[in-house]
């Protein structure tokens, strides 16, 4: 099955359910698992909550834009913003790093979207925004599996 | 969203359900602070077998409070997280405070630790 989706909304914390949600219906098709999904909404609502809180700091007007692109069983996605930009992506993507532990902010975000993803690329100009472009393939729920 | 109880023996349960993110945990943070801070909170479970979601922010929530209980020694114990929220506990070293079993169990257990004290 092939499909291709945009959706885009202001930087507001509410939206990281928005999205999570948007994005669990778009994948419903392929019949992943329970924990396929799981993973794939965690990913998604890492990176959102990164454009919303880093990129734009919960300004309220500008745009978070996700799209995907269903491909047999992979989803290829990308989550945009036009923000703030990462100093260094290589540091940003250390385990623990953070730069709001005020915040309570675990510094894991990007450790995550790695580990659930099955490849993940970031791309920041600092002032210019970060894409976060990553791939994930499904194995089909089947009736043989269903029955247990 | 979280069910705050402290029992007579200073053991706060949180047993919390729906989604957590950062937005959510942001509101759950102030909730549980403040009972810390009364002083009378000596142990934190956190019950999320009706929890449906949770990303780092839940790391960042527990992490935070075990640094507000940190002062007096305070427990911490997870009960009964998802798989992919297990692996997100492992990654981030939280894994020796998961535990599979029902609230009065994760209580005995702490009772016994503060006993010993």
């Amino acid at each position: 099955m092939n499909n291709e989706m945009t959706l885009s909304f202001v930087a507001i914390e509410e939206n990281e359910a928005l999205a999570r949600m948007a994005m669990t219906c778009f994948i419903t098709p392929l019949d992943p698992t329970i924990e396929e999904i799981s993973e794939f909404k965690t990913i998604v609502s890492e990176a959102v909550t990164n454009a919303i809180i880093h990129g734009y700091e919960c300004d309220g007007k500008s745009m978070v834009t996700l799209h995907a692109v269903i491909e047999g069983n992979k989803v290829v996605m990308t989550i945009s913003d036009e923000g703030a930009g990462i100093f260094d992506v290589d540091q940003a993507m250390e385990p623990m790093f953070t730069t709001r532990p005020f915040m309570e902010r675990s510094g894991m975000g990007f450790t995550i979207m790695e580990s659930f993803a099955d490849s993940l690329t970031v791309e920041s100009v600092l002032g210019n925004g970060t894409v976060v472009k990553f791939e994930k393939t499904f194995s089909p729920v089947t009736e043989a599996s269903r029955m247990g | 969203m979280a069910d705050i109880e402290i029992l007579d023996n200073g053991i706060l349960v949180a047993t919390l359900r729906g989604e957590l993110d950062n937005h959510k945990a942001n509101r759950i943070r102030t909730q549980i602070s403040a009972s810390i801070f009364t002083g009378q909170v000596r142990a934190v479970i956190w019950n999320l077998e009706g929890l449906g979601f949770m990303d780092s922010a839940g790391i960042g929530l527990i992490l935070g409070r075990m640094r507000d209980l940190a002062p007096t020694g305070g427990e911490t114990l997870i009960l009964n997280p998802s798989t992919t929220m297990e692996k997100i506990f492992n990654f981030s070293g939280l894994g020796p405070n998961i535990r599979h079993c029902t609230v009065d169990m994760a209580i005995g257990e702490i009772g016994g630790v503060l006993h010993e004290q």
